[in-house]
């Protein structure tokens, strides 16, 4: 198979004004993925799917990410006058990226045998401008997974055939998956270990007076 | 009008059995306890092991599982009750005659289990209908299905036929449906039935 | 001694069957008036008995179609009648019943590439 690096090229040359950038994976597994812009997110996982060197004819997962609006912090040298002498300082840069919510596509080839190929989309942000285009025209399998992104994350997917909520109910309003979901106060009864649930208990039901 | 104890076992080493109406009633009802078939999770593979040759719950007289409501005398709870699924069980609970019983198998069915802190899982069977057995196990050996199955008979047979102490089925006035929660915006409406489950009281030391 | 009467048996065993069978009806029904009320409620008397509740009305129309589709398959329906005891006597016949149900067949063949392009089969 291709490398990423590879793929990136190509697509470049046979999807006009893409804009692509390759995520790196430290972890062990190493997998780096692939972040394509919404506006060609059709276009590059058709391509993707026809290109007879590639032929991702299977979507076999999609997964939402969702994430907050951190503060990154990033060590840089320095070159800085201390003491009228020149001397490398490490400085800590902090650069504030809002939050986003993001769709990973895992694909693979059945005919080439060949895979995972990793692409992501990403919202631009968490509240109001949530939308991803579907990738369900293109992979007919992604349908329920992108249901259920939509279902937990609240993304929306510009063009799918049939969005609805697929585990919760219709009258929900939540979407659990959101780190920032508050789940509803039921804390009565909570016979456990587990220190912040208790905390939650302790405010529900206050101790009563020693004896 | 009840029986000397004295009296009973001395005619029934004589060749004489003496009984009760309601012994007889309660005799016939906990021999042929009709299970509802349904299951919910993992924890219903070990109703169905339960009911199979090797430890054939037919023993019992609960051989036939019912695939409708209406011919069940008992709903065996077995698995994860998510609260998508919650009100679906009790209409099928509403919807058996009476008498009719309720096994809750499984850590999930009598608290939410593994899953009691998520966002889907109800925290326990036992907050929208009145459950006669709980099991606890994620999930129980069938062992422990025939253990709360012999509870239940033990429980069947101890019931009155009349006075203030009789079961719930044999009272006029009390209740036979209970009601359906509603699905709300962020949770199930209501959470629970304050008239079956109540929070218990929390004993502090510190 | 009483003359045997051949219907007096008869009466005995029609007598016996319906105490037989009205019987224990009779004791249930006694029964339940003495100890067990009847609790009926919404739930317990909804149709549908699956967890859900049951929306719309259970009768519905079928398109027309659907008719189109049922008489083509009564017609082949009609024919595995007349081909299964013909081919457990088939090698007792002369081969002219042979023929006989190849133009038999032939004429359903007929009429289904009739149908065929026709559009029928086509469901839209």
């Amino acid at each position: 198979m291709e490398t990423l690096e590879q793929i990136k090229a190509s697509l470049e040359t046979s999807v006009p004004g893409v804009k692509l950038e390759i995520i790196p994976n430290e972890s062990p597994s190493g997998q780096r993925s692939l972040l394509v812009d919404n506006a060609h997110g059709v276009a590059v996982a058709k391509f993707l799917r026809d290109d007879p060197q590639l032929r991702l004819d299977y979507c076999s997962n999609v997964t939402g990410v969702d994430w907050l609006d951190t503060v990154l912090k990033e060590k840089v040298k320095a070159k800085q006058l201390v003491e009228g002498v020149e001397k490398e300082v490490e400085q800590q840069i902090e650069t504030k990226r809002a939050g986003y919510l993001e769709a990973v596509y895992h694909l693979y080839s059945m005919a080439l045998k060949h895979g995972p190929v990793i692409i992501r989309l990403r919202t631009e942000n968490r509240s109001d401008k949530n939308h991803l285009p579907s990738l369900t025209p293109v992979w007919r399998g992604a349908e329920f997974q992108e249901r259920e992104i939509f279902d937990l994350y609240g993304v929306i997917f510009d063009g799918h055939p049939d969005l609805r909520r697929i585990l919760m109910w219709d009258g929900y309003v939540d979407h659990p998956m959101r780190k920032d979901y508050v789940e509803p106060d039921d804390y009565d009864y909570e016979p456990t270990p587990h220190d912040e649930v208790l905390e939650k208990v302790k405010q529900r039901q206050p101790a009563e007076a020693k004896p | 009008m009840p029986m000397d104890e004295g009296l009973r076992s001395e005619l029934s080493k004589q060749g004489i059995f003496t009984t009760q109406l309601s012994d007889l009633y309660n005799w016939g009802r906990k021999n042929s306890v009709w299970p509802l078939q349904f299951g919910l999770a993992c924890c219903a593979i070990e109703m169905i092991a339960t009911t199979m040759a090797r430890y054939d719950l037919a023993r019992f007289g609960a051989e036939v599982f019912r695939p409708s409501p209406r011919q069940a005398d008992l709903m065996i709870v077995a698995g994860t009750v998510t609260k998508k699924m919650a009100p679906q069980v009790v209409r099928l609970y509403n919807q058996m005659p009476e008498p009719k019983y309720v096994i809750a198998m499984g850590a999930c069915a009598i608290s939410g289990g593994p899953f009691k802190q998520g966002y889907n899982v109800l925290k326990g069977i036992d907050r929208f209908i009145p459950v006669d057995v709980h099991i606890p196990g994620c999930p129980p050996r069938p062992e422990a299905l025939i253990h709360a199955f012999m509870t239940l008979q033990n429980k069947i047979d101890a019931q009155k036929l009349t006075g203030p102490g009789r079961p719930r089925h044999l009272d006029p006035d009390a209740p036979s449906e209970f009601p359906v929660p509603q699905f709300g915006e962020h949770d199930l409406v209501p959470p629970n039935n304050p008239a079956l489950w109540q929070a218990p009281k929390l004993v502090r030391t510190e | 001694m009483v003359e045997y009467n051949p219907y007096l048996l008869i009466t005995v065993f029609l007598v016996a069957a319906i105490l037989f069978s009205v019987a224990p009806l009779l004791m249930a029904y006694l029964w339940a008036k003495r100890f067990s009320p009847a609790k009926p409620g919404p739930d317990k008397n909804a149709i549908y008995e699956c967890g859900l509740e049951s929306k719309g009305d259970a009768r519905m129309q079928f398109r027309s179609e659907y008719y189109l589709y049922g008489i083509i398959f009564l017609i082949f329906d009609v024919e595995t009648i007349f081909l299964l005891p013909f081919a457990v006597a088939f090698t007792g016949l002369p081969a002219s019943a042979f023929v006989a149900m190849l133009v038999f067949l032939l004429l359903l063949v007929e009429g289904l590439v009739w149908a065929w392009r026709k559009g029928i089969l086509t469901w839209s």
